[in-house]
């Protein structure tokens, strides 16, 4: 005797809507991308990063030639070339930790307002630490429409190294 | 026995090739994936030192494999090749362990790594013998549940760091930091995640047919490699936190990590990957038991579809409403969020959990009344109502230890133990389920007679 599959019918259909709503919930994810990173935005613009300095927070200058690696109790600054941008462009700058956290930040602002200052995007030691944590540190220069960032115009890295 | 009984060369099907062609696939991928470390420097040139035992067993595989081949005695030769298969599997999980641990840990050291594992040990091993334990019919044997995990912990691992690291480069690179980019990563994870460690379920349900019998199985082999996951990727967290604060003192690189202990090994035990992949299980478990190519098809998609989307879901919300840690309200929002986002797919799992066991208890206390009526003695009657209980069963073999010590307690559960395997074997033949020569049912038999006697005369 054979018997039916009827006992496991109702595996199968649980299974199965459980498979509809995943989709659903994949499905509104990717909405909320499309809403978030809508296709079109790209202007072709592209900001220039000088360089990174060490900088002295009190003084707020840079020092010394640019570099790509910086000890963890050397504060350090990006120089963006404003101006190489459109001025009405609304554009800023912010630095992110090896935690993927803001770590300083300038704008966003008309890249004229931005070019007529120092052009300095200094990064900040997180609350409550001596010093900047290791790793990698990525400064990302972004173009703003109705205030939110919306495409990348630059990117660099540093390394903060390991060490007291 | 059962592997003996049921699957001879001649009846084996073409899930094998199958199997094969997934694992050679991913061998490849895996074999790429090592090359790219060593040209990309990310793994120091010591690695090769630590690595010299993993290519020591690879040439004793290809030994054992060319010698496999050589021979003509087919018995003999399915031995070597089994050895030969064992070996190599054992290589490669040793090299991919290697590069696991220079990837993962490298930053804070050998000592932090390995007392990051030390903490995570009990906690994975409690969540392994919990799961275990819930199968409570027929338990998954330890060395398949270990395999699991393992490849939860190590080839999973390992085959998902390159997905991600290119998933970031082609895409996360180009989006600006909001809402699009936390989405994006949050697919990445669930996507590449479930499939490194979905695909090992797969892989089980494919070779391991005999002891992969139905949905059950499939969320206890899929919480494996969630667990074994989870394990690596607890060291890996801990490790990273830990040399990212070290500098700053201590005791706060030690609060970082024992932070990030409590979140991934208490909170997140069940409530994490192994959830996400005993999903997968689950979907695995109930194809094994449909007839129709399409249903087994849908059955599986929809496991990895909801495990993606579990994970897809738990990483976006946890992206999106970061908890402060100076907020007042920050230990119960951690906690609170793992709940509500986690919560519901952890209680459907055990809702199918819960069905599949009402499934197999009723087809197995039907099968050995079948078996008791039909007087070959391998069942008895007043047996029927002991084995269909797990506390009947227990408290038999404590009746049985109080008679007769330990040996009767470990004689008495063998006996259990083959009484249900035979009656597994009844279902998944009655249901016609089941590639074994119909010989290997009668060879069950013939060992539950075996162990009765040996029962008897103790």
């Amino acid at each position: 005797m054979i018997r039916s599959h009827d006992d496991l019918r109702s595996l199968y259909r649980t299974m199965l809507a459980l498979g509809a709503a995943g989709l659903l919930i994949l499905v509104l994810g990717l909405v909320v991308f499309l809403r978030f990173a809508p296709l079109g935005q790209r202007t072709g613009l592209a900001a220039r990063v000088i360089g990174v300095y060490a900088y002295d927070p009190v003084q707020r200058t840079v020092a010394g030639p640019a570099a790509t690696r910086f000890p963890r109790t050397q504060p350090f600054a990006a120089r963006v070339s404003w101006a190489s941008l459109p001025s009405g462009v609304v554009v800023g700058a912010t630095w992110y930790d090896s935690l993927q956290d803001p770590a300083g930040s300038v704008g966003p602002a008309p890249a004229a307002r931005l070019a007529a200052g120092d052009g300095l995007v200094p990064e900040h030691v997180p609350p409550g630490l001596h010093g900047n944590l290791p790793g990698t540190y990525t400064l990302l220069v972004l173009r703003y429409a109705d205030g939110r960032p919306v495409e990348i115009l630059a990117r660099t890295a540093v390394v903060v190294e390991h060490g007291p | 026995m059962i592997e003996q009984a049921a699957y001879k060369r001649r009846w084996r099907p073409s899930r094998y090739w199958l199997a094969a062609l997934i694992g050679g696939a991913l061998f490849a991928v895996l074999v790429a994936s090592s090359a790219l470390s060593i040209a990309l420097d990310s793994i120091p040139h010591r690695a090769s030192l630590f690595g010299l035992p993993a290519i020591g067993l690879v040439v004793m595989a290809t030994v054992f494999g060319l010698r496999a081949f050589r021979d003509r005695e087919p018995a003999v030769r399915g031995r070597d090749l089994m050895v030969a298969g064992v070996l190599f599997g054992l290589g490669i999980c040793s090299w991919l362990l290697v590069l696991d641990v220079f990837t993962f840990t490298q930053a804070a050291g050998p000592g932090v790594a390995a007392v990051s594992a030390l903490a995570c040990l009990p906690t994975t091993g409690f969540g392994l013998l919990v799961v275990r334990r819930l199968d409570r019919n027929e338990k998954e044997p330890w060395r398949l549940v270990l395999v699991a995990a393992a490849w939860g912990a190590i080839v999973a691992t390992s085959l998902v760091i390159w997905a991600e690291a290119l998933w970031d480069e082609g895409l996360g690179t180009r989006l600006v930091p909001g809402p699009a980019l936390d989405v994006s990563s949050a697919f990445s994870a669930g996507i590449f995640e479930e499939l490194a460690k979905g695909v090992a379920v797969v892989l089980l349900y494919l070779t391991m047919r005999d002891e992969f019998d139905d949905v059950v199985d499939g969320i206890v082999y899929g919480a494996a490699v969630g667990f074994g996951f989870n394990f690596m990727e607890s060291i890996t967290y801990m490790t990273h936190l830990y040399a990212l604060y070290q500098p700053e003192g201590t005791s706060l690189a030690l609060a970082a990590a024992a932070g990030q202990w409590y979140q991934r090994q208490v909170l997140g035990l069940f409530l994490g990957h192994a959830t996400y992949t005993a999903l997968v299980g689950a979907g695995v478990g109930v194809a094994r038991q449909l007839r129709g190519l399409h249903q087994r098809l849908l059955a599986i998609a929809s496991g990895f579809l909801v495990a993606i989307a579990a994970h897809f879901a738990w990483d976006a919300w946890a992206q999106f409403f970061p908890v402060s840690p100076a907020s007042p309200l920050a230990v119960a929002e951690v906690h609170l969020r793992i709940l509500v986002m986690v919560g519901p797919f952890t209680t459907v799992l055990l809702l199918l959990l819960g069905m599949g066991l009402h499934v197999e208890g009723t087809a197995l206390a039907r099968q050995l009344e079948l078996e008791a009526e039909a007087g070959r003695g391998a069942v008895l009657p007043s047996e029927v109502a002991v084995l269909t209980s797990p506390w009947r069963r227990l408290g038999a073999r404590l009746a049985a230890m109080a008679r007769g010590g330990p040996v009767a307690y470990v004689r008495l559960a063998r006996l259990q133990t083959a009484q249900i395997h035979l009656a597994m074997e009844r279902w998944h033949r009655e249901r016609q389920e089941t590639d074994a020569p119909p010989a290997a049912e009668e060879a069950l038999r013939r060992r539950v007679l075996e162990l009765r006697a040996a029962t008897a005369s103790g």
